[in-house]
């Protein structure tokens, strides 16, 4: 593990330094505080950190005030090194943001066991970011595709249609619906269902550029947010994607030729429209695909008279 | 009547020794180390006191007093640690003579150093 000693004393530094060298640390070393800053923000930095009190520069306890400070970081055990011995600088120390605080001069077993409760700390605080982010992956994923789940779809295709809107530009919608997906259900059972439904998620994914979202909107219904998109060139876009579906698809069941239809949208051909309304639009031009024998696409075309709904909260919660 | 300190020798080599955890070449490095860094601050501390620079003072004498607690100059630290205090306290009285007493102290461990790197060389 990396860990960094900042002290201005020649003498203290190595003798730190060989010490957690030999505990099989990977040392940096540095002089002054304003270094061990420099050290502790960089890419990469060491999270573990031994600061002396007085430094040039800046001492100790500015030192973990300034790491504190930068809160997007992720956490960094601080041990503060001091010859100072009175309650009240203990307390100035540990309420500048350091973890744990050790009396010079250093008793080598007891800096270890100092380090090691540093180490247990971090390895605790990474469990919990695992843990949280697992649990925010869950939140916004579909489980069984892991595309963007039907709310973190719909929250992005609502920013996209306000970007698009302050910066003049065009987004299409794909609204996309797996043709007679309840046959496969039916006939070959929710396992080949499931494996087919995957295959089309990883099909769609590799069929949109980098910055394009894929969200699985229901059942067999999936919701492809193509930003910045040329009006001109939406259907083509569309249609290429559409086509990347229309190879059979290898289930453990042997292959199974699979199609989709799809309702395709620009932004743009509507002004600035409600999302459900949008919605709708591109839902119908999804049910026209369908009624001309599916395996198709339909653009979705705006009503010339219409009043635009409010958004419902229920729509970025609930199927529909 | 209080009791008299208790006797503390000019370094204390085996406290050292383990700290160094018996690693001869580490402590010959740092006995160097302190050789080197020494005398010019020593220099500057008794410029300092010359001054009655209090500041620079407690700040030179902390900074001693860190180097000698590391290498077990247990008494040249306590004497230094004294003399940070009088700084910190603005209390010029006692400071020239608490200075004489370091370098003094100083001169005795020196003396063990370099008794105990003529012997390692040998």
């Amino acid at each position: 593990m990396k860990i960094l000693i900042a002290e201005d004393d020649p003498i203290s530094r190595k003798l730190l330094q060989k010490a957690l060298e030999r505990a099989g640390y990977d040392v940096l070393a540095v002089e002054n505080g304003k270094l061990a800053l420099e050290a502790l923000c960089a890419l990469d930095a060491p999270r573990l950190a031994l600061l002396d009190w007085m430094m040039p520069e800046l001492d100790g306890p500015a030192v973990c005030r300034a790491v504190r400070k930068r809160t997007e970081k992720t956490y960094s055990y601080m041990v503060l090194l001091t010859s100072k011995d009175s309650k009240e600088e203990t307390v100035v120390g540990l309420e500048s943001g350091a973890d744990d605080y050790l009396t010079k001069p250093f008793n080598v077993e007891e800096l270890r066991a100092r380090l090691r409760v540093g180490e247990r700390i971090l390895l605790l605080e990474d469990r919990l970011v695992e843990a949280r982010e697992n649990m925010r992956f869950r939140a916004t994923h579909d489980p069984l595709t892991s595309l963007l789940n039907r709310g973190a779809i719909l929250e992005l295709l609502n920013r996209e249609l306000h970007r698009s809107q302050r910066e003049n530009k065009s987004t299409a919608i794909l609204l996309g619906d797996v043709d007679h997906f309840k046959r496969v259900n039916d006939t070959l059972g929710h396992l080949i269902g499931d494996e087919v439904l995957s295959e089309i998620a990883r099909r769609l994914l590799g069929a949109v550029r980098s910055y394009d979202f894929v969200g699985r909107y229901g059942g067999e219904e999936f919701l492809v947010i193509l930003n910045s998109c040329d009006p001109a060139h939406g259907p083509s876009r569309a249609e290429e994607i559409r086509k990347s579906i229309s190879r059979p698809i290898m289930t453990t069941k042997g292959p199974l030729a699979v199609t989709m239809s799809f309702g395709v949208l620009q932004s743009a051909d509507w002004g600035p429209r409600s999302l459900e309304e949008l919605l709708h639009g591109v839902d119908t031009a999804l049910y026209e695909a369908k009624a001309a024998g599916r395996d198709c696409l339909r653009l979705a075309k705006p009503p010339a008279n219409s009043h635009p709904p409010t958004i419902s909260p229920e729509l970025l919660r609930h199927g529909h | 009547m209080t009791s008299p300190p208790p006797f503390q020798p000019a370094w204390n080599f085996s406290e050292l020794l383990v700290r160094v955890e018996n690693d001869q070449e580490l402590l010959r490095d740092l006995l160097n180390i302190f050789k080197t860094d020494l005398p010019p601050l020593l220099e500057s501390l008794k410029s300092a006191v010359a001054a009655t620079d209090m500041k620079k003072t407690a700040s030179l004498s902390h900074a001693l007093r860190g180097m000698l607690a590391n290498l077990a100059g247990t008494r040249a630290a306590a004497v230094a640690a004294e003399l940070e205090r009088l700084a910190n306290a603005a209390n010029p009285d006692l400071l020239g003579a608490t200075l004489r007493r370091l370098e003094e102290e100083t001169a005795s461990l020196n003396q063990e150093i370099d008794a105990y790197l003529q012997g390692a060389r040998a």
